[in-house]
């Protein structure tokens, strides 16, 4: 029972957030996003980097549905384009916060008291700034680029995934099973490997998808500072920034990206609640 | 049209009248009440870009300070509201170039200093001007006083200027702008000099009645005041640095003055709202794009050339600046001695003649970094010269900088190219002041040296022959662009909206000088 | 066991606080840039800048810095503004109030809001009402403060005109009409966020022996939630609110720098942008401490409340 997650497990969870009706509707909105994120260079209607000057700040139209920008640049074939920017970011954002939170947490939750102190101070400390004082300092200190605002969305949540694992480890060290093989002679880093690790990614998988708007947003919150992704890269933030600045030239800017953000959110909210409750059906009682 | 300090320009009413003719003023039926409308009828709300910072003309940072000091002290001579640079008389009844070193002047006698520091004398004058020049002061305004030798004082309320040698700038940036606020001795001594965000005696039209930091300024009027009366009783200056912030304001009421964004111009000239009206200022600001020499990538001079031939100024001005703004030539504005006609190689671009001189160069898979300031415009004029270097196979990699990144840029060595503005005072003095070799590792990021410029730089200020200035103003930027370190794109522009309630009075960049505003 | 408690969790408070300050410290100083260029401009004489340098002991090893920052530190001395010469610890309380009465705002909309939406929506759990609670609860989860304040930026403000688009206001009614949209933007993802705590706390309370026996007892399920539940299940939002302040300092300063309101965050972002170091590190400082203490005195009121979150630390 070391492993919770086989393969009949994982298609009970399937279906069980299939069944419920917001996890479905969150999983339809994941699976677009996704869909246009992936297939973006070849659904979108204009090159979203192709500069048209004398078209510039045109409403919506059959041509360009959501107008353009300032430069020309068909605002719909941008905002499409910036799901692929926003996933590009959140992904490694949050795979990487993951397994760094989880080894740490893991490492704070079995090593010795002074480590975990020592462990939980950082996280706390990171914790305890504003997330853009923090995000600004790291910025201006190696520069603004997509792979800047990775690593500062991913020092950001770090310290989450790690105050679960922590816990989740705790819950488990004294189970049965772990005593088990600490009493057959198996070394700490085995048993972290083999049987605690499998049992607290389940709830980081979990937490992952209810992260991915979070990091979107930091993402968005980070260009629209100016401190995000290079230009011409479309990504969400750019264009609400530039629509700030725009702001009574069109609004179209702002809707592209604004909206993109919310409804993103929300599908991989509503996605995340089921899988939740589908994982751990105990915290769904009552419902 | 030269900049001839001469005192002969139109009255400043019959001058309004014209601007607003020519601000191509639509207005737009009255609205809805205005909340400065309804505020109060004698109350100005204007914004400035910053926040107060210093009390003191010495340490004075710039516009922000200087609309609140002009307002509150008074100069010799203050600039006067046009279209053409030109000053008036102000604390001063008489001043008179006596000779290239002297110049004479005296007071008027009916300008009290408050909290009891008494009449303005020649020996405020004196200590004013000598303060920012002292080493002590540590003012970094002093540049803008010159070779002032001393000023000598003569009677109670008569003196002489004298100068170490002969210097232009006097009267364009010296007597009417920051360095030229006389304060009272008594006051400042009474203080140790030390005077920060408090004046301790004011003697303008208007008295700073209190300052709620990064809120508003409020401005009374100064019921001792003995000259003409300024229209408002009250001037409330509100800190707002984004444009596009202020415009809301403006349109929400909240304001009466406010500069705003070019992009906005094309939509203000088909009518303002609330009755108000846009005003078309240029400016004295220049933009440009600079290629650091000392780059081991940029070595090439073909190269170089090639990029200033690929850049076509009208389309990056149409995309960053909504084509409300003209290409420029130098680093100084039409209006100012020393304007160049038309630069060497033309604002549109040669891609043919590009591509061939990049051929020529020998270079290929050329990459380089742009770096400029995270701000809309910037960005937007970067990708646009992203996008027309590229049509000659030279790959920009735009690297958008926060504002205190930027201006570090002197000691960042891998600095390559660089999308850059300045801003400027009216003499062409103050432009060629950062492109000296003194200047590399400090504000000049080109890295350019060239000794026959740092020799006009050195000089040019001494000439009294406006001709024979110009010609060297000219020459100076002749050398920049065949350095082939530059490619000059703009000065931009200064579009200014009011309400219907208020008649701004402009120095011919656009900025505000306060004192003189009417009501609309 | 409650002392004990309190005291160790103040200690990782002032530690915590130590780390952040001291971090924010190195981090300032090693981005490039510095007060004596970036501040004092072009037109600064040498001695100027020397004066400055030697003032801010920027000529110093970094280490030195630190040690010199923390003696001042103990006397209460957070230095003087580069500019006005104004002291840090003045500047940064004037801008204080600004913040506390936005997040103050934000709170007093939408905690009590959420606390209703997610009690009801406990109490009919698995009707129309609590399954379309939870999509308004998460949908606005799902809005990040400052796209919310963008959008009603857009649409209040610019085409609809009905709140100022700027500033703090003056006066008790011109300030409330100016915190409305900005205190709507960082407000509204709370609602989601205490109604869900609110919801699983409450189905937790209902479920709980002494609840059943009343109705076991045949009390009438309206008093059973209003009187007995209810007062129970409301404790945890309120340690939540201690914790947020966090986040919703995070928030207030998109709302700052989107509707050009002072306050903290916009002091920090301008003093980070010009390298003010002694207005960086007295707002940081400031922002820093307010987070500590209102999650330490949430975990706090969290142990008086339930003996169980003491054993484990």
């Amino acid at each position: 029972m070391t492993v919770l997650k086989s393969q009949s497990r994982s298609s009970q969870i399937l279906r069980a957030v299939l069944r419920d009706r917001l996890g479905m509707v969150g999983l339809v909105i994941v699976t677009l996003v996704v869909a246009c994120a992936l297939f973006a260079p070849w659904i979108v209607p204009h090159d979203p980097n192709a500069m048209n000057i004398q078209d510039r700040l045109q409403g919506p139209s059959l041509q360009y549905l959501l107008g353009t920008d300032q430069l020309g640049r068909d605002i719909f074939s941008r905002m499409l384009m910036g799901a692929q920017i926003a996933l590009k970011v959140a992904l490694p954002a949050v795979f990487g916060a993951m397994v760094i939170g989880m080894l740490l947490g893991m490492i704070a939750g079995f090593g010795p008291e002074w480590l975990d102190s020592l462990l939980m101070l950082v996280f706390d400390t990171i914790r305890s700034f504003p997330t853009v004082m923090f995000a600004l300092a790291v910025v201006a200190l190696v520069g603004p680029s997509l792979n800047t605002v990775i690593l500062v969305v991913m020092l950001t949540s770090i310290p989450t995934y790690a105050r679960v694992a922590r816990t989740q480890t705790m819950s488990l060290r004294s189970a049965d099973f772990v005593m088990a093989a600490r009493a057959a002679g198996t070394s700490s880093p085995r048993i972290l490997a083999i049987h605690l690790a499998p049992n607290t990614v389940g709830v980081l998988a979990v937490l992952m998808a209810m992260d991915i708007p979070t990091v979107v947003a930091l993402e968005a919150g980070l260009s629209f500072l100016g401190l995000g992704v290079k230009p011409p890269t479309p990504s969400w933030g750019a264009l609400l920034k530039d629509g700030y600045a725009l702001i009574r030239q069109t609004p179209w800017l702002i809707v592209a990206g604004g909206l993109p953000i919310i409804v993103t959110t929300l599908g991989f909210t509503f996605f995340g609640e089921a899988l939740r409750d589908a994982v751990d059906p105990k915290v769904k009682k009552g419902r | 049209m030269k900049l001839h300090w001469s005192r002969t320009a139109v009255g400043r009413r019959g001058f309004l009248k014209g601007a607003t003719a020519l601000g191509a003023a639509a207005s737009l039926p009255g609205g809805m009440a205005t909340r400065a409308a309804a505020a109060d009828d004698s109350t100005l709300r204007v914004r400035a870009y910053g926040d107060m910072q210093s009390m003191d003309p010495a340490y004075s940072v710039g516009v922000t300070d200087e609309e609140i000091h002009a307002s509150v002290y008074n100069k010799l001579v203050q600039y006067k509201p046009g279209r053409e640079w030109d000053w008036q008389l102000d604390a001063a009844s008489m001043v008179e170039q006596v000779d290239p070193t002297h110049i004479k002047f005296a007071l008027r006698d009916d300008i009290g200093f408050t909290n009891g520091f008494g009449a303005m004398t020649a020996e405020d004058v004196k200590f004013s001007f000598e303060r920012i020049v002292a080493d002590a002061t540590e003012s970094p305004n002093k540049p803008d006083m010159g070779p002032l030798r001393h000023v000598e004082v003569t009677g109670e309320r008569e003196g002489t200027i004298v100068l170490n040698e002969p210097f232009a700038p006097l009267w364009s940036i010296a007597l009417p702008y920051i360095a030229g606020n006389i304060v009272s001795r008594a006051a400042w001594s009474a203080n140790d000099g030390k005077v920060t965000t408090t004046p301790p005696a004011e003697s303008g039209p208007y008295l700073r009645a209190s300052w709620s930091p990064k809120e508003k300024t409020v401005l009374k009027r100064n019921p001792d005041w003995r000259g003409e009366a300024p229209a408002w009783d009250n001037i409330e200056i509100l800190p707002i640095d984004d444009e596009n912030t202020a415009e809301i304001a403006f349109e929400a009421g909240e304001l009466d003055f406010t500069r705003v964004s070019l992009g906005s111009v094309a939509r203000y000239r088909d009518g303002v709202p609330n009755g108000g009206a846009l005003l078309e200022y240029p400016s004295l600001y220049y933009a440009w794009l600079g290629m650091n020499l000392d780059h081991p990538k940029l070595q090439n001079p073909k190269l170089r050339a090639a990029i200033q031939h690929a850049i076509d100024v009208p389309t990056v001005l149409e995309a960053a600046y909504f084509g409300a703004v003209e290409p420029s030539t130098g680093i100084i504005a039409p209006g100012l001695v020393g304007n160049r006609a038309a630069s060497k190689i033309p604002p549109e671009a040669d891609f043919t003649k590009a591509a061939q001189l990049l051929a020529e160069s020998g270079e290929t898979n050329v990459t380089l970094k742009l770096d400029t300031l995270n701000k809309t415009t910037f960005t937007t004029a970067a990708q646009v010269i992203q996008a027309t270097l590229a049509t000659i196979g030279i790959t920009v990699e735009v690297n958008v900088l926060e504002s205190g990144a930027f201006w570090a840029s002197a000691e960042n060595e891998d600095l390559q190219l660089v999308l850059n503005r300045f801003s400027m005072t009216p003499d062409p003095y103050y432009a060629t002041a950062w492109f000296t070799t003194e200047q590399v590792g400090h504000w000049n990021w080109e890295r350019f040296s060239n000794p026959e410029f740092d020799q006009i730089h050195q000089s040019a200020f001494k000439e009294s022959d406006l001709d024979k200035r110009a010609a060297l103003y000219q020459r100076a930027q002749d050398l920049m662009e065949d350095s082939g370190a530059y490619r000059f794109l703009t000065h931009e522009a200064t579009p200014v909206v009011h309400s219907s309630r208020v008649m701004p009075a402009l120095r011919p960049d656009g900025l505000a000088l306060l004192r003189y505003f009417e009501k609309g | 066991m409650l002392l004990g408690y309190a005291l160790r969790r103040f200690g990782v408070a002032a530690v915590t606080l130590f780390v952040a300050v001291t971090l924010m410290f190195v981090m300032i100083r090693l981005v490039p840039g510095d007060p004596v260029q970036i501040l004092l401009g072009p037109r600064a004489t040498p001695e100027l800048q020397a004066r400055l340098t030697a003032e801010l002991a920027l000529d110093q090893p970094l280490l030195r810095q630190l040690l010199i920052f923390y003696g001042n530190l103990l006397q209460g001395n957070l230095g003087v503004d580069v500019f006005s010469g104004r002291p840090v610890t003045l500047i940064v309380l004037e801008q204080l109030p600004h913040t506390l009465r936005l997040i103050f705002a934000s709170v007093l909309w939408s905690v009590p809001i959420g606390i209703l939406l997610g009690a009801y929506a406990a109490a009919r759990p698995n009707t129309l009402f609590d399954r379309v609670s939870a999509v308004i609860s998460v949908g606005v989860v799902a809005a990040p403060a400052f796209v919310v304040a963008l959008l009603s930026l857009l649409l209040f403000s610019v085409h609809l005109r009905w709140f100022p688009a700027i500033g703090a206001g003056e006066g008790f009614w011109d300030q409330l009409r100016h915190l409305v949209l900005p205190a709507f933007a960082i407000g509204l993802s709370w609602i989601g966020y205490i109604a869900r705590i609110m919801r699983a706390s409450m189905l937790e309370v209902m479920g709980a022996d002494h609840i059943r026996t009343l109705r076991a007892l045949g009390v009438a399920e309206r008093p059973i939630v209003l009187i007995y539940a209810l007062r129970v299940a409301v404790l945890p939002v309120v340690t939540i609110i201690g914790v947020g302040v966090g986040f919703l300092l995070s928030s207030a300063v998109f709302a700052e720098i989107v509707f050009a309101r002072p306050g903290i965050g916009k002091l920090v972002i301008d003093a980070i942008t010009t390298r003010n170091y002694p207005i960086v590190m007295g707002a940081v400082l400031m922002s820093t401490a307010l987070f500590v203490t209102a999650t330490t005195v949430a975990d706090l009121i969290n142990a008086m409340l339930d003996p169980r979150a003491r054993a484990g630390k």
